[in-house]
């Protein structure tokens, strides 16, 4: 509202800019919206209408096949359990993490902002957001292996000196907790949590603790009900990364009742690639599964059903932090 | 907690809270309410944080494998990697798709939340949730796959019955299937959320002032808006660098490193070879990543302060 002039808004110059300025950002709005066309458009249109050339952009005989042979999947060994085994394998994973996540890294990041001082504060700060200039690449074999025999680093425990006995271990591996316990501390949120709780102004704190107040009960009396946008923040970038994480899971689940979403659902994308149901040319050798799907219709329309249903999760968790969100764009606001 | 308000003198031991800001003492149960508060994160940062970063070193000079015992190697796993030519093609992958990403795509989310400021209260909000729609990191990648399949997808339709181009090859062109594997990006441009945050926080005074001053839309944006957003825009250029440099989900799913190892970045290179179980090559080839990243990021740092004022 204030980089064009507030006086001769009416200017034909400042218009026609003004005009393109609008026209630009709902062209990107407009852009933005087409996958979502794409995605929804391309479930419900039959496999031979999707390889057609030139493509359909509305779809000529929609169809709910897709949808019903997406969820049939499951019967013909392409997946190793129902689809629903590997939802909830997904919500496990991500509210489990959510739930020991954002605790802890949101009161660490109040006690180095409001009650550390100093030098003391600033070297804890560098110990927490270290860890963000590493790639996370390198520390992923390391991670992988502690998940099998911690706290050793190693592929075998090492025997205890003097006996055939190893070392006991804690494995995490393969469970749900090899997703979520590495996943604990979120150093980017302690970043944004830090940066909000140094706005709130240390009067605020310090007039409570005047009248008597615990650390933690100014935290969740005071503090907390200050911070909802920046939680809501915060609860949302932790739920899309961990929801979609891909690599992680990949490393640490073996058993195919353990894997989440993201990991199943590529896994399909590559069996359905590789067996070139997503080419024109039907591929030799492909499986008998694959094919019997091909036949029955199944082709990029079924991928994009799978598409919907990884990204309904975020979707309804990104509605229901919205207003957190939108409130949470003037973060920098409070004074 | 009464006794250690003002009004009542403290006990001996426990140092009266002084009020005034930034000299601030407490008494222990304050202390220890504090630890509490740390050390669950610094547990775990310890743990999953650090410790593995150090394991890292140590595991690359080993010949780590999935099972038996590790022997000590020195170096051997480093020289390996230094004179296997796939990772040096792998480097140069990383790079150009680094830089091609950063610079194609860095400036666009600040022009645009720069630009969306200007619109009225109610269009703001209107065009930030359509914005804000969440799309998966998968379904995105499945949609794109289609989007640039080569017989029947839609940009091989714009290329050859719109635009009359030749058949295109998109991602099976060694030459151009870095800019393809970004231009989605460029495409679907949006505003930084974080940046309008930022934005936020200027007062609307300071646009006054300088509009008063005769100052017009560019000097307005020079002046006041960038070097407002400027920590932020340094902040977030670290982040973008050292992301881009290790991209990994979007060319694995979207080519697998094709054509030819064309699209094959550093990080997807290091999980073929992890998952040929050669952990210590592995762990070497991300260390080799990580001291190139380092540079990066240091220099940058030296030559770019976060605020030049202070």
């Amino acid at each position: 509202m204030s980089l064009f002039p507030k006086v001769g808004r009416n200017q034909p110059k400042t218009r026609i800019s003004w005009t393109l300025v609008v026209v630009v950002l709902w062209l990107g709005v407009f852009l933005h919206l087409i996958p979502f066309y794409f995605m929804i458009t391309t479930s419900i249109k039959p496999a031979d209408e999707i390889m057609q050339s030139p493509p359909t952009l509305i779809p000529q005989n929609p169809t709910l096949r897709a949808w019903e042979l997406a969820f049939k999947v499951v019967d013909t060994n392409l997946l190793a359990e129902p689809l629903s085994v590997y939802f909830r394998n997904s919500l496990i994973m991500t509210f489990g993490t959510l739930a020991l996540s954002l605790p802890i890294t949101s009161l660490a990041a109040y006690a180095n902002s409001k009650l550390q001082k100093g030098r003391g504060a600033r070297w804890f700060f560098l110990f927490f957001i270290g860890t963000l200039m590493v790639p996370a690449a390198v520390t992923l074999i390391p991670s992988f292996l502690l998940t099998r025999n911690y706290p050793f680093p190693l592929p075998q425990a090492p025997m205890i000196p003097g006996t055939t006995q190893p070392f006991p271990t804690i494995r995490i591996w393969n469970t749900p907790w090899a997703v979520i316990i590495p996943a604990v501390f979120n150093a980017f949120n302690f970043l944004l949590f830090k940066g909000f709780f140094d706005t709130i102004p240390n009067s605020i704190i310090q007039a409570a603790r005047v009248d008597g107040g615990s650390e933690f009960n100014i935290f969740r009396r005071i503090v907390l009900p200050l911070s909802i946008p920046v939680y809501a923040v915060a609860a949302y970038l932790q739920f899309s990364g961990s929801w979609d994480s891909f690599l992680w899971p990949l490393v640490v689940f073996q058993d195919s009742n353990q894997l989440p979403m993201s990991v199943a659902i590529n896994n399909l994308i590559q069996r359905f690639a590789q067996s070139g149901t997503t080419n024109a040319q039907a591929a030799v050798g492909a499986n008998l599964a694959i094919r019997q799907l091909q036949e029955a219709g199944l082709s990029w329309n079924g991928l994009m059903v799978l598409g919907l249903l990884q990204t309904a999760p975020i979707f309804v968790f990104f509605i229901i932090c919205r207003e957190y969100l939108l409130k949470g764009v003037r973060i920098r606001g409070l004074k | 907690m009464a006794e250690q308000s003002v009004a009542t003198p403290a006990p001996l031991d426990i140092p009266q809270p002084q009020v005034a800001e930034g000299n601030v003492t407490f008494s222990r149960r304050n202390r220890l309410e504090r630890w509490a508060m740390l050390i669950p994160a610094i547990f775990f940062q310890l743990n999953w944080g650090w410790y593995p970063l150090f394991v890292a070193f140590f595991l690359s000079m080993t010949d780590a494998r999935v099972r038996g015992p590790l022997t000590w190697k020195g170096f051997e796993s480093y020289t390996r990697m230094w004179n296997d030519p796939l990772v040096g093609q792998a480097f140069r992958v990383t790079f150009t798709y680094a830089g091609l990403s950063i610079l194609l795509t860095f400036m666009i989310p600040i022009i645009v939340a720069i630009l969306l400021m200007e619109m009225r209260p109610r269009v703001q909000r209107w065009m930030m949730l359509l914005w804000f729609l969440p799309l998966s990191g998968i379904a995105n990648t499945i949609l794109w796959r289609y989007l640039y399949n080569e017989q029947y997808g839609f940009f091989q339709y714009i290329a050859t019955d719109i635009l009359g181009q030749s058949q295109q090859q998109f991602l099976s062109n060694s030459n151009t299937v870095l800019f393809w594997l970004i231009f989605p990006g460029i495409l679907l441009f949006g505003p930084g959320l974080i940046y309008m945050a930022g934005l936020q926080g200027i007062p609307q005074s300071y646009y006054e002032a300088a509009e008063v001053e005769g100052a017009g839309f560019w000097r307005k944006v020079w002046t006041i808006s960038l070097p407002r957003l400027r920590p932020i825009i340094v902040t977030l250029l670290t982040f973008a660098i050292i992301g881009s440099m290790q991209t990994f989900d979007w060319p694995q799913i979207m080519t697998g490193g094709g054509p030819g190892g064309a699209s094959r970045t550093v990080v997807m290179y290091m999980y073929t070879v992890m998952n040929n179980l050669r952990y210590a090559d592995a762990t070497a080839l991300a260390i080799f990543l990580f001291i190139v990243i380092m540079i990066i990021t240091i220099t940058y740092r030296i030559v770019v302060k976060e605020d030049p004022d202070v």
